[in-house]
């Protein structure tokens, strides 16, 4: 479990190794405070939504989970892709409700981000990632968890140099957008160093 | 210039889904390492865009306000399922190539974001013009970053050789470094500058929040 | 005026933001795109894996050709492609009573029922079951083996990769490898199905001197016979094929079958 924990984070950044999610990753990287917000709401979809995946790949859609039923031989496979963005739009509704009624303050902080999350194909890929390596259940949660916090863990970097970025003295034309993308550049390549660390 | 025609001119280099928008990103990078991979994916999702804005247009009035993302996102994924399983049953070779990119266009931003601010605003002409026009305006961004990529890093183009690689007798040697991903985003980098350079009003001052900010905010 | 009334027009006049529409919306568009998609996929299915056979009996003819002699070979032999046979993986003996062709050895592999788990430290591929039973291709002639093409599969770095090897009459060298399917990165691990990295596999040799199987997808350029070119940047998609690979050589892989061909013949 803990290496597929700490390839999740590392070795299989959903952001910086497989680029997932990065229209979000750019957009909602100028500060910090928003990038690290971004990063928890990320966290808490990812670690729920990517082992309710598992639960309905395993019990629905493969080919045999009908058997109980009578139909050994339905395979609902094709399916997965809607199923999934399905799963996740209502679990992030879900959250967002439940966030607004139990815990306001935390609304008030994550809730503007959850409509982005429901369509960032970094937790869409957290899913499609599990569903290609067939994980259990709670092997699922472990990495839905570690995929998250590997995602916030490189959005917030990357926050912090764009603020310390912000005000240096470049070309008129590099600033903002051009450099977000030479600095994700340079960071991606950073972090494929750790594609070589055994595990 | 008639509007329609400004709606798909706008998106090239003013409104450059990519370079301007930000979306539709993610995809740039992995399907770039050749010209015929970017050119196929251009093809697929100005097509899907196309058919997509145009069924959400159709569909937009009765649209409640509540559901809309899950029901563009639904109509989305089930075109490009299907336009997927009808490739592999009449044209399997082809769907051979882009079978791969059938998981990243159903996420792809561009095809949600576009059916969001434009589609679900206004009727089926112009929505359709609009789609066509982000379609070329991605890419164009494709092509200039496939192009490049695969120039530099196997000197060749759509397979044709064209800088003689060094294991050939000629003289050029590879970048190996344009076949990872993070080269795309350089490239790209490289790109919006020199866009912002040429188009001056384009570049961002320091006080400037990116739209995404303003949205978040 | 009468179909004014109907209900369908009087529920799609309801306002937006009105609970019976909002349900009604959502409900109709899942149906309608449950339906659309549910029917092309069942629909084209057979279009479909009638593509899939044709291709893959079309890479095999495809590999066939381009050994060397094989086309002599089979004029000689008056056949034009290989026998079947369905092999017992676990005893290494040939299936009698079924017939290799109507054996769906992937829904033998994914149905719990029939699948034999893979032990987690024998399961190199990445596979966790397989199927008990697999189709084999030898090609004999006056009596001797003289190619045999197992069908092995396992995990890249990030689909599932299927292939055809080939070994030569000995049973310890590679004749051909082809790939049949695969997902893996554009331009990158997607390479492996190119002719020019598969050229690089005739001729190799799967085993040492000792037995053991140790044919690998090196990075950077191979050094030994057992070895193979890797593709630079897709160093795990090279791990995958070389850990699919002595998978199915080994022990729980086809290894009791080749041991059996080599001592005793079809």
């Amino acid at each position: 479990m803990t290496d597929i924990l700490i390839a999740a984070i590392f070795q299989e950044n959903l952001a910086l190794a497989y680029f997932l999610g990065i229209c979000t990753f750019l957009a909602i990287s100028e500060r910090v405070e928003t990038a690290f917000g971004l990063g928890l709401a990320i966290i808490a979809v990812q670690t729920i939504t990517v082992p309710v995946n598992a639960l309905v790949l395993n019990g629905v859609l493969v080919e045999g989970a009908w058997r109980w039923a009578g139909l050994p031989e339905v395979d609902l496979g094709y399916l997965r892709l809607v199923a999934f963005i399905g799963v996740i739009a209502a679990i992030v509704q879900v959250l967002e409700m439940t966030l607004d009624r139990f815990f306001p303050r935390l609304y008030v902080a994550l809730g503007s981000f959850l409509p982005l999350i429901t369509v960032n194909c970094a937790v869409l890929g957290g899913s499609l990632f599990m569903a290609e390596r067939q994980y259990s259940v709670s092997e699922a949660a472990v990495y839905g968890f570690g995929s998250g916090l590997g995602w916030a863990l490189a959005i917030v970097s990357f926050a912090a140099i764009r603020e310390r970025l912000r005000y240096s003295d470049m070309p008129a034309g590099m600033r903002g957008l051009a450099s977000a993308f030479l600095v994700t550049g340079l960071l991606s390549l950073g972090f494929s160093a750790f594609a070589r660390v055994p595990l | 210039m008639p509007k329609g025609l400004s709606r798909i001119t706008a998106p090239l280099i003013g409104q450059n889904p990519i370079t301007r928008q930000i979306l539709g990103v993610c995809s740039a990078l992995a399907v770039t390492t050749g010209l015929d991979t970017a050119l196929m994916m251009s093809a697929a999702l100005t097509s899907v865009l196309c058919l997509s804005s145009a069924i959400i247009s159709l569909l937009r009035n009765h649209i409640p306000h509540v559901i809309r993302l899950i029901v563009q996102i639904t109509i989305i994924a089930s075109l490009v399922i299907v336009i997927d399983e009808l490739m592999q049953a009449f044209a399997f070779e082809l769907s051979r190539a882009l079978s791969v990119f059938v998981g990243l266009i159903v996420t792809n931003c561009l095809v949600l974001g576009r059916a969001e601010a434009f589609a679900m605003r206004n009727p089926v002409g112009p929505s359709i013009l609009d789609a066509l026009g982000n379609g070329l305006g991605y890419s164009l961004i494709l092509i200039l970053v496939g192009s490049i990529r695969e120039l530099l890093g196997q000197g060749s183009l759509l397979g044709v050789v064209v800088l003689v690689p060094v294991a050939d007798g000629g003289w050029f040697e590879p970048l190996g470094l344009m076949q990872l991903a993070p080269a795309a985003f350089i490239i790209i980098g490289l790109l919006v500058w020199a866009i912002r350079s040429y188009w001056t009003d384009q570049a961002e001052t320091t006080a400037q929040a990116t739209p995404g900010e303003q949205v978040a905010r | 005026m009468d179909d004014r009334r109907a209900p369908f027009w009087r529920f799609l006049a309801r306002d937006n933001e009105d609970p019976v529409k909002i349900l009604g919306v959502a409900f109709l568009v899942a149906l309608i795109s449950a339906i659309v998609v549910s029917s092309a996929a069942i629909l084209l299915e057979p279009r479909q894996t009638a593509h899939l056979e044709a291709e893959r009996a079309a890479r095999m003819a495809a590999m066939l050709d381009r050994l060397p002699g094989m086309a002599d070979i089979l004029a000689e032999t008056g056949a034009d492609s290989l026998r079947t046979y369905l092999v017992d993986l676990a005893t290494g003996q040939i299936v009698p009573d079924l017939d290799p062709d109507d054996y769906d050895a992937a829904a033998a592999a994914a149905d719990p029922a029939t699948a034999v788990a893979i032990p987690a430290d024998l399961d190199l591929a990445g596979l966790r079951q397989r199927a008990p039973y697999a189709p084999v291709h030898i090609l004999e002639r006056n009596g001797r083996v003289e190619l045999v093409v197992l069908p092995v599969s396992g995990t890249g770095y990030a689909s599932r990769i299927e292939a055809l090897l080939a070994l030569q009459s000995d049973l310890g060298t590679v004749a051909a490898l082809t790939i049949t399917s695969q997902g893996e990165t554009a331009g990158l691990g997607a390479r492996i199905e190119n002719p020019e990295w598969q050229a690089l596999w005739p001729g190799r040799e799967i085993a040492d001197d000792s037995g053991q199987i140790v044919i690998a997808v090196v990075r950077g350029q191979a050094s030994s016979p057992y070895e193979v070119d890797g593709i630079s940047g897709a160093t795990r998609t090279g791990n995958g094929v070389t850990n699919m690979l002595r998978y199915w050589l080994g022990e729980h892989g086809f290894g009791p079958f080749l041991d059996r061909l080599r001592e005793q013949g079809v």
